[in-house]
């Protein structure tokens, strides 16, 4: 689900837009934390992108809200090692960082960043793998989502335990799917010439 | 003239040991358009599958069962048989695997190794030829399964091949969606041979049937008289189509 429409961006802008939001993150992560006020000037030029390029506040809270057991995450640990990293600073470097993934994102196609990558010359194999992963997402969450509803129809009984086992064969089912299914893909992989 | 496709002898197990095709030949003559009909699981899709030279490393050599074009399948020319050969595969989710309709039809002519300029041209004449223009930038799940089938076959004739093998290609399709592969698959001069449960589909497209069952050829002749056989039909899981038994208001008399 993607909260804004995208526009077809030329090659060279997208792999700028990559090498951007890298050099970005590596800032991000360079700051200096005896500094504090370069981390309000890279969070002002990030929301400032975000308006720029009219991403929905709601679609970046909700977005900053799934990730944010990562940064919870790191600035547990921080706050409980022995190595006398603020947790404040780093809870408040990861959201940053987040929030350049989010606008990556959030204004990138899927095809688009997979051309960008091919551009930036990173291996054919990850990208390849990237790509199918991308188009049998969206395939396989129907198939499971087809398979929930037909076991929810002929389901009759309510019990923690047969839902626990039923989601469980659910499961086992769509990775033996997803298995046979793959093997069909590489079929017609190799039926259109892909060398192997 | 040597014939497009030829087997002779083919049988095949799958590894559990089901005996999925047994002694399998026949022949099909360039240009011809053949229906391959039987009930599910009578070896349809193994058989098509083999003449893409997806098969096993016993079945190639210069003695194997299959011929393209008069040159045994050998792992020598597996490149070239299949260019040669387009493949429609069952379920139009298995054979669109890139991100976009205009990359999916561009996988075979980039595997060619043709030009950046060639393969635009050949996408471009392939979705304009199965009436997909404006769908070349979308994702192809968000096509109707109608859609999605004309796209596989673009991606299929963009490799120009002078042979098409498909599988159950009217399957989940609305009559519109039919109707307009019917028409399309007409305007391909290439050698066919199509797997199906669509009788009226092979009634209009192809003059002669092949039928198979457990994995062996039942009956080769012409589609009318084979699909004409009531007591032959009902045999083998299939039954005479509806455009056999009556007349058409507008035609006359069945066929």
């Amino acid at each position: 689900m993607k909260c804004n429409l995208k526009f077809t961006p030329t090659p060279q802008l997208v792999v700028r837009k990559i090498i951007g939001t890298i050099i970005l993150i590596l800032l991000i992560t360079l700051t200096p934390s005896t500094h504090p006020i370069w981390f309000g000037l890279e969070g002002i030029l990030l929301l400032g992108l975000l308006w720029w390029r009219r991403v929905p506040p709601r679609c970046v809270l909700r977005r900053l809200l799934i990730l944010s057991p990562f940064v919870a995450g790191t600035a547990l640990a921080a706050q409980y090692s022995a190595t006398g990293v603020d947790w404040k600073i780093l809870a408040l470097r990861s959201t940053l960082c987040l929030l350049t993934i989010i606008a990556f994102a959030e204004t990138t196609a899927v095809s688009d960043l997979l051309r960008g990558l091919r551009l930036i010359r990173v291996p054919t194999l990850l990208v390849t793998t990237l790509a199918l992963m991308h188009r049998y997402l969206f395939v396989l969450a129907d198939e499971s989502s087809r398979m929930n509803r037909a076991r929810a129809a002929r389901t009759f009984t309510t019990g923690r335990r047969l839902a626990w086992l039923q989601a469980a064969s659910v499961a086992g089912q769509l990775f033996v799917r997803a298995t046979e299914r793959a093997e069909r893909v590489y079929d017609a992989m190799c039926a259109r010439g892909w060398k192997t | 003239m040597k014939p497009a496709i030829s087997v002779q002898g083919l049988s095949f197990c799958y590894p559990d040991g089901l005996a999925a095709l047994t002694e399998i030949s026949f022949q099909v003559a360039r240009g011809e358009c053949v229906g391959l009909l039987g009930p599910n699981g009578s070896g349809k899709s193994t058989l098509l599958r083999h003449l893409n030279g997806i098969l096993p490393e016993r079945l190639l050599g210069e003695n194997g069962p299959i011929q393209i074009d008069g040159t045994p399948v050998t792992s020598l020319h597996l490149a070239e048989l299949r260019r040669q050969i387009g493949l429609l595969f069952q379920d139009p989710d298995d054979q669109l695997f890139c991100s976009t309709v205009a990359e999916d039809v561009a996988f075979g002519p980039q595997q060619l190794g043709l030009t950046a300029e060639e393969i635009h041209q050949r996408v471009q004449a392939a979705l304009q030829q199965v009436g997909l223009g404006d769908l070349a930038p979308r994702p192809p799940h968000h096509l109707s399964t109608g859609e999605k089938r004309r796209a596989c076959l673009a991606g299929v004739l963009a490799c120009d091949p002078s042979i098409l093998v498909l599988d159950e290609p009217s399957s989940g399709l609305d009559p519109r969606g039919r109707r307009e592969l019917i028409t399309l698959l007409r305007q391909i001069t290439a050698t066919k041979l199509i797997a199906t449960h669509d009788l009226e589909l092979v009634v209009e497209l192809c003059p002669r049937s092949l039928i198979l069952d457990r994995g062996r050829i039942i009956a080769d002749g012409p589609t009318t008289t084979l699909l004409n056989d009531e007591a032959l039909m009902l045999a083998h899981g299939l039954e005479r189509p509806h455009v056999l038994q009556h007349a058409h208001p507008h035609r006359g008399e069945p066929r």
